[in-house]
């Protein structure tokens, strides 16, 4: 059992209330959390939950659509290893509570696959394109060795455009 | 940061000879300016391979070939401007390169481009993770996520499975 309301988890909830009142707060925090222990949620945290949803689509869609079999499968692989690696480095920062098979939430439910293999393929790339997107401007601001990792998962999602092109 | 503390006499992207640029940034950090050294190597070594190689590959290849040397040449000059700009004196090509594998037909030329955009990769990924100056960071990540689809079009054409590895850039 966790407790649910730790005082970190109010202050955290309360900062982030704070933030999402007054928008031009944000320059500021962001100036002096540049260390490995930050106040607000892990940005990687993110990441990580974007490459697993990636990959579950992917394995959705390659499962349904057997004509993208072999390059959604691919895909699914890559974004199940950033997933992985994502999530190491931040439990790596910030080790989770040991009691992590009580509180894990339960898988959502299945990926909608579209029908139209076009369709399905599109997503496909679209996850990628987003993804890519979300960590461009985080290489900046993240510390050095997360910079490298972050920016080889977004060289991958744009080589694996390439493979679906 | 951009810090000009002087107003420069030439600017620097008009500049023809890199060396000759005034120092118009704050010097490198020594990893930082390792890092970019080596990546400047391997922007030279990429140039090389792209001349070496149109010779084993048929014309179907050429656009390809253009695109990417055109890409390399530039991503050279830019860092050797870099280097320049910080006061470095960037690193000159080697004569000539030993390719791991001598080349003498189409599999060997396209092998040897993956290995020239994969050696790019891995020193771009190796300045990002040696630097906190954001323009350089920005420079590195372009360079990383273009070489890595560089490589895998390669791949691709090459029929090696997979077409990338899940993290590009790591040694």
């Amino acid at each position: 059992m966790t407790p649910r309301r730790s005082p970190a988890v109010l202050h955290r909830r309360a900062l982030l209330r704070a933030l999402a009142a007054g928008a031009v707060a944000l320059p500021l925090l962001s100036a002096c959390t540049s260390d490995d222990a930050p106040d607000g949620p892990d940005p990687l945290a993110a990441l990580a939950a974007r490459a697993e949803s990636d990959a579950a689509a992917a394995t959705a869609i390659a499962a349904a659509v057997p004509a993208l079999a072999a390059v959604a499968g691919e895909v699914a692989r890559v974004r199940a290893e950033h997933a992985q690696a994502l999530t190491a480095e931040v439990d790596r920062v910030s080790p989770p509570a040991g009691t992590a098979p009580a509180t894990t939430p339960p898988p959502s439910a299945a990926p909608q696959v579209p029908a139209d293999p076009a369709a399905a393929k599109a997503a496909v790339v679209k996850a990628l394109a987003d993804a890519e997107q979300q960590i461009t401007p985080l290489v900046a601001t993240v510390p050095r060795h997360r910079a490298g990792l972050i920016a080889s998962v977004a060289a991958a999602c744009a080589a694996l455009q390439e493979v679906l092109a | 940061m951009q810090e000009q503390p002087d107003p420069p006499v030439v600017d620097p992207t008009d500049a023809a000879q890199p060396t000759t640029v005034p120092a118009s940034l704050p010097p490198m950090a020594e990893d930082t300016l390792a890092a970019v050294q080596a990546a400047l190597g391997a922007e030279h070594a990429a140039v090389w391979v792209y001349g070496l190689v149109s010779a084993f590959l048929p014309a179907s290849f050429n656009t390809s070939i253009a695109q990417g040397a055109l890409a390399h040449r530039a991503r050279r000059d830019a860092t050797e401007r870099l280097l320049g700009a910080a006061g470095a004196v960037p690193r000159p090509a080697e004569p000539a390169y030993l390719p791991p594998r001598p080349v003498a037909d189409q599999a060997g030329a396209l092998a040897l481009l993956v290995t020239a955009e994969q050696d790019a990769t891995v020193a771009w990924r190796a300045v990002l993770e040696r630097t906190d100056d954001v323009d350089v960071r920005e420079t590195a990540a372009e360079a990383l996520v273009e070489e890595s689809v560089r490589a895998t079009r390669w791949r691709i054409a090459a029929g090696i499975d997979p077409a990338t590895p899940a993290f590009p850039g790591r040694p």
